[in-house]
């Protein structure tokens, strides 16, 4: 019962984390409605500068926060110039492609500028985790909690609360007409672009932070965990990112926990094809970030 | 020719399977991001039949091509009704759930007082059907391009059939397609099962020529990777998926002038590409262009 109880709460913290992830891909792909494959690498190369500033100045942890998420954005910015910007009344999948041969650029640039396997990073917390009625808690995964919590809440208050957010949802409704009533698109589309950077960056940030470690895998695993989480609450769906983040999470801690490591990742992709082929209701029901707060 | 150019054309052979097979889904509207599964499953069965069970090689094709265009119905039969994005991520999940359970698969078997067979993560070594028969690198090259010829000129009929027309009419707009008397749902099931049997042969002859395959070699890359060469070739005639082979590992990776920055190289020709051709260099236009020019 109480490995029930702490699994479940390893895969919530684990799920937070694919909830962030899951927040910035959900962002692109519900304004946009373009799916952004180099988005994980973006993230790659936003920790991938971080490391470099730490091994050479000794940066302290919040300046390494601030290269991470800028340095995401950066790569994030070539990634909408070069893959999103043409291709936004034309083909989607010509956009989804080409941002699958940025992915092999950003990740070959990465790995040309650092190549070992594996880097360490400063970890945001060093002490021994936290212990309540014998579950423990580290204090990362209490930080990546509050991060996603306080990102969600600023996400909504943008979305819902903000001219910014207002020109979003007037796009994702009816491009034609928001254009027509003064709202610059391409401009709205860069800057949900660098939002959904941003947030991927924090999430890279604190995710190689909580591990201590940063390999060029991270790259593809961000992306293909924040597409699943995406998957999983529905398409384009905020809401839904947050919850399908959590719920694999909590898939993966007690599979991993009852069938072992491998069969972890097997009974995440089973549950999303069995789902993706019964499509149930929900699934299909929040498929866009609702115009109406 | 040198042994590097036999390897190199032999790669650029062996992929153009893969690709073909993407192109083929594409064609009908639909994008598959797990067609490295068949290659894999084709891979194994092929290895698993001549290596520990001593079949000729002509037949283990067969038998993975069969196996595989099963595994492609098995995908396609819940999935292919998904509309875009939903299939392709069902697919992901597909390809993904196979590459797993070639980690899992442990299928040793004791030949000539050797084990060979599937070792999970280890990999599947000895599969030396070819090797063993003294075929030279460049005869095992004919005979992969030969099938490749084959399965073009096959391709290529059928584009100038009544069926290709068809193919072309559902990818284009399937409901229209359908509303004409198109059985949409059984045309598209029959094309994922020739694209699963296609990209099994790709497999097949892909271990025997590397005599070693691990599961890691069927991961979501290469699935990206034949997506992307199709669409970059084009996707107005079955050629174009050969020209996207061709140019990433035939020019770039062959010619070795890049070196370690050849991935750069491609990515940023390939983004720019896209955006001049977005369904890629012999789209439909740039193939009837060609036709007038010379019939």
């Amino acid at each position: 019962m109480l490995d029930l109880a702490q699994n479940t709460l390893d895969g919530l913290a684990l799920g937070a984390s694919y909830s962030l992830l899951a927040l910035g891909f959900t962002l692109i792909f519900g304004v946009l409605r373009r799916m952004n494959l180099s988005y994980g690498p973006a993230v790659l190369f936003g920790c991938y500068c971080a490391t470099w500033t730490h091994l050479n100045f000794q940066a302290g942890l919040i300046a390494l926060a601030v290269v991470t998420i800028a340095a995401t954005v950066l790569a994030g910015a070539y990634v909408e110039r070069l893959c999103f910007a043409p291709h936004r009344r034309g083909s989607a999948v010509a956009a989804m492609v080409a941002s699958f041969a940025l992915w092999m650029q950003i990740e070959e640039v990465a790995m040309l500028a650092m190549p070992r396997h594996i880097y360490p990073f400063p970890q945001l917390f060093e002490g021994a985790p936290l212990q309540f009625a014998g579950l423990s808690l580290p204090g990362d995964a209490l930080v990546m909690l509050a991060a996603t919590a306080a990102v969600c809440v600023l996400l909504h208050r943008l979305l819902y609360r903000s001219r910014f957010g207002l020109a979003v949802r007037a796009a994702i409704d009816n491009p034609l007409a928001a254009s027509l009533a003064g709202i610059d698109l391409a401009r709205t589309f860069v800057l949900v672009f660098a939002l959904a950077s941003a947030i991927g960056g924090l999430a890279g940030y604190l995710i190689v932070a909580s591990h201590g470690q940063v390999t060029p895998m991270l790259g593809m695993w961000s992306t293909l965990k924040g597409l699943l989480a995406m998957m999983l609450g529905g398409l384009g769906s905020l809401p839904g990112a947050v919850l399908g983040g959590l719920a694999l999470g909590l898939i993966e801690a007690h599979s991993q926990w009852f069938f072992g490591p491998q069969a972890r990742d097997l009974v995440a992709y089973l549950l999303l094809f069995a789902l993706l082929a019964a499509r149930p209701a929900w699934m299909t029901r929040w498929t866009t970030i609702r115009s109406a707060s | 020719m040198d042994d590097y150019t036999i390897g190199v054309l032999t790669n650029v052979g062996l992929f153009s399977f893969l690709a073909l097979s993407a192109y083929l889904l594409l064609v009908v509207g639909e994008m598959s991001f797990g067609q490295q599964a068949f290659f894999g499953v084709g891979a194994y069965a092929g290895g698993v039949l001549t290596a520990l069970y001593g079949v000729s090689l002509p037949l283990a094709a067969l038998g993975a091509m069969a196996l595989g265009a099963l595994a492609a119905l098995a995908v396609g039969l819940p999935t292919l009704r998904l509309k875009g994005l939903y299939f392709a991520m069902s697919t992901l999940a597909a390809a993904e759930m196979a590459r797993i359970l070639f980690e899992l698969l442990i299928f040793q078997k004791t030949v000539g007082g050797e084990t060979v067979g599937p070792d999970g993560t280890q990999g599947f070594r000895g599969i030396r059907w070819v090797f063993e028969r003294g075929v030279e690198p460049v005869e095992y090259l004919a005979i992969i391009y030969a099938l490749l010829a084959a399965v073009l000129i096959a391709l290529l009929l059928i584009e100038r059939s009544r069926l290709g027309a068809v193919l072309r009419s559902v990818g284009s707009d399937s409901e229209l397609a359908s509303a004409l008397g198109v059985n949409v749902g059984r045309l598209k099931l029959g094309v994922a099962a020739a694209a699963g049997a296609l990209a099994a042969l790709g497999g097949v002859l892909y271990a025997h020529h590397n005599t070693y395959i691990e599961p890691r070699n069927f991961d979501i890359m290469l699935g990206v990777h034949s997506l992307a060469y199709a669409l970059i070739g084009g996707l107005g005639t079955a050629l174009g998926p050969l020209v996207g082979v061709a140019l990433d590992i035939g020019a770039l990776e062959g010619s070795q002038v890049f070196g370690g920055t050849r991935m750069i190289v491609f990515g940023g020709l390939v983004a720019v590409l896209l955006i001049l051709r977005p369904r890629g260099l012999l789209d439909e236009r740039a193939v009837q262009w060609i036709k007038a020019r010379f019939s």
